[in-house]
């Protein structure tokens, strides 16, 4: 993982829209370890996430998530003193559609409504769904950016950690648009 | 006033005051009739009108008359407490603003090419209210609102902007009524008794609320009057469960120990505690152990009480209408009822706010919210 000259994570290539980070410092931000669903020349759906049905949001989160948390901590769960300086923060510009549209159909056909639904039916289900199989105990963070996603993704982790919330961030930015989600582990100082 | 006590707290971060605060709830259409209904505990639960509720658990819910526009009652409450902060156009344009919702469930039933997100209302609240910029919409379920407060008093203690705006919303309609009521979450008796022995339950409400939050230095250099300082914030995770929290509380105790430490308050500083309490069974016993592991001995004489068991759980907004309560409450020297009572949980050990509102001036309170995911949030708010 490199940075550019002014410090910021490079992301495939591409250099970070600074221009919405709430006029914050996220120079010495590193990206500890990353992963990607879909990975290169793994299946292009995600796999069925049991507790979770009718959306792709949840899976994807998991999928990214796992993969870049692997490489860090082997397997499942974090050191508990890391993992309890850990937060997760999930970033998708229109939250869970998948969910939404199941809500809204039981909803508008007069049927009864899952009972799995109501356990899903906000994103930080699927963000704690992270943070319990990996033991994250820092701050559960979901939001729905205006602009550049990973821009204002970097300045949220920027300000937890400069708040001591926490000492490392797991962003993941889902697009179930595209069926894609690419998380990151970000924490201040050298690339571990 | 936050002028005499200067502008930096003894780690040289920026002191972090309240300027301009307004609210609406099912208790009426304005902060004041917020403050005096869950100072006295007069509970705003009628029959839900937008829609045939007759098909779920229960029919009630704290909603206010009629079928109110969320974006358009986020606006009215922007305005007000920018208007209560007297903040000019510039000063507005200058001013971002941190928005907490969960969504526009008529999006939900748009041709998925043309949906938009919890983003897009951020956006155009914006624009519609002068502020800007507005850089994303917390959707972190019943923590978002308080998670833009944090989020707004670190920039501002941080010296990153002087001031941020956040408004909150929700108003009940169909689809989370219809969650609720699927999860067995909503109370069949129609009370929502934080607490108590009995508690089946919790029932939603509307809510909107705006804050403009500032440093001490800006406010008291333009002559604005402090309403309450956010003196420290807190947020942790359990961990434990996808949707059920901790029964140890572990995520709630150390988000409240995060807020103290940063208020640099020890627990028998707070006088009061705004609690989560939705009234379910399992979310106000772990809400009891956590308090009890924050704060001690204390736990067991400070006042506490849940203003949900007035005006319900207003979802992405309780975080901003709770700490709403909790300034009003301080700044009346009224501490709210926990409404709904009917009976002692022996097994909680609290001093809950009965009959009454407790007469007495409280210098620090405390305001909790939990959510799915395990996430939890504390507030230390200090009187100004």
């Amino acid at each position: 993982m490199t940075t550019t000259d002014a410090g910021l994570p490079t992301l495939d290539g591409s250099v970070v829209d600074k221009s919405i980070v709430d006029g914050g410092m996220v120079a010495d931000l590193v990206v500890r370890a990353e992963g990607r669903f879909p990975s290169a020349g793994g299946p292009a759906e995600p796999a069925p996430l049991p507790g979770f049905v009718s959306s792709s949001f949840a899976p994807l989160i998991a999928q990214a998530a796992d993969e870049c948390l692997r490489q860090v901590h082997g397997e499942a769960p974090a050191d508990p003193a890391r993992g309890d300086r850990t937060a997760v923060v999930v970033v998708s510009t229109r939250g869970d559609v998948g969910t939404a549209t199941a809500v809204a159909q039981a909803v508008d056909r007069g049927r009864r409504m899952p009972p799995i639904l109501f356990f899903q039916s906000v994103a930080n289900s699927a963000a704690g769904r992270v943070a319990v199989t990996w033991g994250l105990r820092g701050p559960v963070v979901c939001t729905s950016p205006v602009g550049d996603p990973t821009a204002d993704a970097l300045s949220l982790a920027d300000l937890l950690i400069a708040d001591d919330a926490a000492d490392e961030v797991l962003l993941v930015l889902v697009d179930q648009a595209t069926d894609s989600a690419h998380a990151l582990l970000l924490g201040r100082g050298p690339t571990v | 006033m936050a002028e005499a006590r200067g502008a930096r707290d003894g780690g040289g971060r920026h002191e972090v005051v309240i300027t301009g605060l307004a609210a609406i709830a099912g208790t009426g259409w304005d902060l004041a009739a917020l403050g005096e209904r869950t100072a006295v505990g007069d509970s705003a639960f009628v029959p839900v009108t937008r829609f045939d509720a007759g098909r779920y658990r229960t029919d009630l819910a704290a909603q206010l008359p009629g079928d109110p526009v969320l974006a358009d009652e986020l606006v009215s409450m922007i305005g007000t407490a920018c208007a209560q902060a007297g903040l000019d156009p510039v000063r507005r344009s200058a001013s971002p603003l941190l928005v907490a919702v969960h969504g526009d469930p008529a999006v939900a039933r748009l041709p998925e090419d043309e949906r938009t997100g919890p983003g897009a209302i951020a956006e155009s609240l914006a624009e519609r209210t002068g502020l800007g910029p507005a850089p994303r919409a917390y959707m972190t379920a019943c923590v978002a609102a308080s998670t833009a407060v944090a989020d707004a008093a670190t920039l501002i203690s941080h010296g990153r902007v002087e001031r941020v705006v956040i408004a909150a919303g929700y108003l009940v309609e169909q689809d989370n009524f219809a969650l609720f009521d699927a999860g067995r979450s909503l109370a069949p008796d129609g009370r929502v008794r934080p607490f108590s022995t009995g508690r089946q339950g919790m029932l939603l409400g509307d809510g909107v609320a705006a804050a403009v939050l500032e440093s001490a230095t800006a406010a008291a250099e333009r002559g604005a009057t402090a309403l309450a300082r956010i003196a420290g914030w807190g947020r942790a995770g359990d961990a434990y469960h996808i949707t059920q929290p901790d029964p140890d509380g572990g995520g709630m105790t150390r988000a409240i120990t995060a807020a103290l430490r940063k208020a640099g308050r020890a627990p028998a500083d707070i006088g009061y505690v705004n609690a989560h309490g939705t009234g379910t069974a399992q979310s106000d016993a772990a809400e009891a152990v956590a308090l009890h592991r924050a704060l001690g001995e204390h736990a067991r004489r400070v006042p506490v009480s849940s203003s949900k068991s007035v005006h319900g759980h207003t979802l992405q907004a309780g975080g901003l209408l709770e700490l709403a309560v909790t300034v009003h409450a301080l700044r009346t020297g009224r501490l709210p009822v926990n409404a709904g009572y009917s009976g002692p949980d022996d097994k909680l050990g609290l001093n809950l706010v009965l009959d009454r509102p407790m007469e007495r001036e409280v210098d620090h309170a405390l305001s909790v919210n939990a959510a799915f995911g395990g996430a939890n949030t504390a507030l230390v708010v200090a009187r100004a």
